[in-house]
């Protein structure tokens, strides 16, 4: 180990596969659509952080367009209206 | 990690809401004629400051969001940001991160050197390779995520998704409200 720059410090326990796949398999929980029915572990650590990904950049998509939307729709609505300006108020 | 992943969620919305809205209003404050590509660059971090504040920094990314505003943000950006953390943020330092490019750099360089040598891998090691590729771009999605190691990142991950969910669904509902009426204008 001389001479090689170790990620963690040397107290802490080496994790455990079955540790990974255990917190991996609650990441499948949030994931709106992943059917696996693979046996292997490695792959399905794969499958699921992949979709883990996706998942992620689709929500961060989702923000930035829901963002430009309500900039949109709140630049466009006339301050007049009762029920406009409550929203209007928001920003 | 504390128990606040069993909160209620709709606890997590209303926070989330009141301090987005808040930020917004910060905004409007400094500015009153916002092009639209301001506006939404005031909506988005009001939103990403609210969400990052709800796990007042018991969280790696949430404290990553915050530093990154830290370093970044000025003026009605900063003072949103304030406003909805209730704190004054720290004085805005040089980024140090040019150092640490350099090594991950380098460390890339070495990967693809044995691959140059043609060396053979057995299915598992590719499977192995794999897996740790998609833990590095897991890394640079979840805010913070760089200095991890692998158990946190996946806790952090998680909760880091559960929070966005909660931002893309109470930002649809406002989306939906300020749709609705923008329609009710049209018919009348």
């Amino acid at each position: 180990m001389s001479g090689r720059r170790s990620r963690q410090s040397s107290n802490t326990p080496r994790i455990t596969d079955d540790q990974i796949i255990d917190l991996v398999s609650k990441l499948h929980q949030f994931l709106p659509e992943i059917r696996n029915t693979r046996r292997s572990n490695k792959a399905s650590a794969n499958k699921v952080l992949q979709e883990t990904c996706n998942y992620i950049r689709n929500l961060h998509k989702e923000v930035d367009d829901l963002s430009e939307r309500l900039s949109q729709l709140l630049s466009s609505i006339d301050a007049d209206s009762p029920e406009a300006a409550i929203i209007r108020s928001l920003i | 990690m504390k128990a606040r992943m069993q909160m209620s969620s709709s606890v997590v919305k209303q926070e989330f809401f009141k301090k987005w809205i808040k930020g917004m209003q910060i905004y409007s404050a400094f500015n009153k004629e916002m092009t639209i590509m301001e506006r939404k660059r005031a909506i988005k971090l009001s939103a990403d400051v609210a969400i990052a504040s709800t796990r007042s920094a018991t969280t790696q990314w949430s404290r990553a969001v915050v530093a990154d505003v830290s370093t970044s943000a000025a003026g009605a950006a900063r003072a949103a940001a304030e406003e909805i953390l209730g704190r004054k943020l720290p004085e805005r330092k040089a980024l140090a991160t040019t150092c640490s490019k350099k090594i991950v750099r380098r460390s890339h360089q070495r990967r693809s050197k044995a691959a140059a040598r043609g060396v053979v891998r057995s299915s598992a090691a590719i499977a192995k390779k794999l897996v740790r590729n998609r833990t590095r771009v897991l890394k640079r999605l979840v805010p913070g995520g760089k200095k991890l190691d692998e158990i946190s990142l996946i806790k952090e991950t998680l909760d880091y998704i559960a929070c966005l969910q909660v931002q893309v669904d109470v930002m649809r509902h406002l989306a939906a409200a300020a749709e609705s009426l923008d329609h009710q204008q049209i018919s009348f």
